[in-house]
């Protein structure tokens, strides 16, 4: 049976990803099986508290993919970050169709189109660890801290990093 | 599926001396689906995407994906130079990227001692030469199938032709193919052979023209004799519909009419719709385009793409809703299958294990009759609570 071409294009990317992965950044479903099913592992941003760390996240694509765009939720817990929910799930621009604005203030140029990637996706998610956007936080908690008590927040991520690599 | 990792991709190039064309091969494909353009076709921010591909963009966001300005499809436009190109570059892409990997591996051979990467290169070889050889088995069947069709049934031309739908209104259509009809039988050939079949359709003058001299015909000239089968002679666009101004029974009516599935929830019948008119007017813009029944087995992929027949992971659903999450219902089902399987598998064994006992119950039941008596309509066993402990027992103890 042909497949689909969400699976065609997921195997491209992986295909892409594989081949030529960009810095800090390795992607792949978890079983050639599930072509929608997926794992990452982001090096964690240098002069950012989260350097050092490595942080693992699962990707669910959807059937229509990339006409939607995928979750992406850090597994293992230990990112304290404005944009990441407690539970791990990522809050980015990126990750949202263009169709609605549940937090108006994303412009639609930042969200998810057909011809964003998992690349981009996760390049972007490196970039927010760096930057953290509080204008919607999804980590309300952290939020305030990162925005009223800078050297806390960055106390306590490190110390996350480092409880995520077991010392 | 399994074997796809060898998918051809611009990233073969990066090992080779001309890694150079990796961004070439990158911009003759498709930025929605990564795969060759396929009937590329311009947008009117002058952005270029398959056909099928922008069609289903546009008409679940109607928004450019590259650039994100608003376009309809009636506005796209066929992109034939990049189709050219595009063919050119596949034609010459297996012979090149041979002897780019062949002369990357000497470099490497002659760098690192004897370290043969042939091996490798033959299995890229092998497995796209069975691709080729697949694609030649099936489309030689196909002709097989089709030039049977014909030897059976000997009707006028049009009956073979799975595909004809609702054409009545396109007799006039001409297909552009550089031949001309007979104007006794309407067979298209080339304007050199008209003379001498005039003479045999005439001598015949039926509605049937011999039927071999016709094969034989065909498979000399398969491209040209392609367009008049296939639904090129029906190259009607069909029009988007304003859903909301359609009763729900008007919409299935809507479907049988197009031939394509009614079943289904309101939303699947939209969504269904939407898929159907992509396929078919993305097929429009084929230069040989596919028949109504390979256009009904990609309706039926879809389906089943989409999670089954779940009309859940619906785009206007998503839109409504926070985050585009609801997909999780129809991935759940189809992650669960196997559990439902199991339960439902285990909900027989348990039905039939009481159906069992029931069964040599009631016979061996001779000897004590009077348990037999209380579970008295043993059929009814399942609806009554007290007879299923009873009959269960033997049941559990073997």
């Amino acid at each position: 049976m042909a497949s689909s071409v969400a699976q065609k294009r997921l195997f491209h990317e992986y295909k892409n990803l594989s081949t030529n992965p960009p810095e800090g950044i390795t992607a792949g479903p978890v079983s050639e099986d599930d072509m929608f099913y997926w794992e990452a592992l982001i090096e964690g941003p240098g002069d950012t508290p989260f350097e050092g760390g490595v942080f693992a996240a699962e990707l669910k694509f959807p059937k229509d993919y990339p006409l939607s765009p995928p979750t992406m939720k850090f597994v293992g817990g230990g990112v304290w970050h404005p944009n990441v929910y407690p539970n791990g799930t990522v809050c980015i621009s990126i990750l949202h169709p263009p169709g609605d604005d549940p937090n108006h203030y994303e412009h639609a140029s930042e969200r998810w189109s057909p011809i964003q990637s998992v690349e981009k996706i996760l390049i972007s998610v490196m970039s927010m660890l760096a930057e953290p956007n509080d204008e919607s936080p999804a980590n309300v908690e952290a939020a305030k801290m990162w925005r009223e008590r800078r050297s806390e927040y960055e106390q306590k991520v490190r110390d996350e990093v480092r409880k995520g690599l077991g010392l | 599926m399994e074997q796809s990792f060898d998918l051809p991709d611009s990233t073969d190039w990066l090992d080779t001396p001309l890694s150079l064309l990796a961004p070439l091969e990158s911009s003759l494909r498709c930025q929605v689906c990564k795969d060759f353009f396929d009937n590329p076709v311009i947008t009117s921010c002058s952005h270029t995407f398959c056909s099928l591909c922008i069609r289903r963009c546009l008409s679940t966001e109607g928004k450019c994906p590259t650039c994100r300005s608003g376009d309809q499809e009636l506005k796209l436009r066929r992109n034939w130079l990049v189709q050219e190109i595009l063919e050119a570059f596949k034609n010459a892409r297996d012979s090149t990227l041979t002897l780019a990997k062949r002369e990357a591996a000497r470099i490497a051979a002659g760098d690192k001692g004897i370290r043969d990467p042939a091996p490798k290169k033959r299995k890229v070889g092998h497995v796209e030469q069975e691709e080729e050889v697949e694609v030649a088995h099936r489309s030689s069947q196909r002709v097989r199938t089709r030039s049977q069709q014909v030897n059976v049934n000997v009707q006028e031309p049009e009956a073979e032709m799975p595909e004809v739908i609702e054409d009545s209104q396109d007799e006039e259509y001409v297909p552009d193919d550089g031949l001309v009809a007979c104007p006794i039988c309407d067979r298209r050939m080339k304007i050199e052979a008209v003379n001498a079949h005039l003479d045999r359709c005439t001598k015949d003058a039926s509605p049937a023209p011999a039927p071999p001299k016709q094969s034989a015909f065909r498979s000399l000239q398969p491209q040209s004799r392609r367009p008049p089968i296939s639904p090129a002679k029906t190259p009607d666009r069909l029009p988007s519909m304003n859903y909301s101004l359609f009763k729900e029974g008007q919409l299935r009516k809507k479907l049988r009419d197009l031939g394509i599935p009614d079943w289904g929830p309101r939303q699947l019948l939209q969504r269904r719709h939407t898929e159907w008119m992509n396929l078919w007017n993305a097929n429009c813009d084929s230069t040989t385009p596919k028949g109504k029944k390979e256009l009904l087995r990609e309706l039926d992929v879809w389906e089943r793409a989409q999670g089954g027949h779940a009309s859940t992971s619906s785009p206007f659903v998503a839109h409504s809703t926070v985050m585009a999450k609801d997909f999780d219902a129809a991935q759940w089902s189809a992650n669960h299958e196997t559990d439902f399987k199991r339960l439902i598998a285990n909900a027989r064994k348990k039905s039939e294990a009481q159906v069992r006992s029931t069964i040599p119950g009631a016979s061996e039941g001779s000897g004590s009759s009077a348990r037999v008596d209380k579970p008295a309509p043993p059929a009814s066993g399942l609806d009554n609570g007290a007879p299923i402990e009873i009959n269960s027992r033997p049941a559990c103890s073997k």
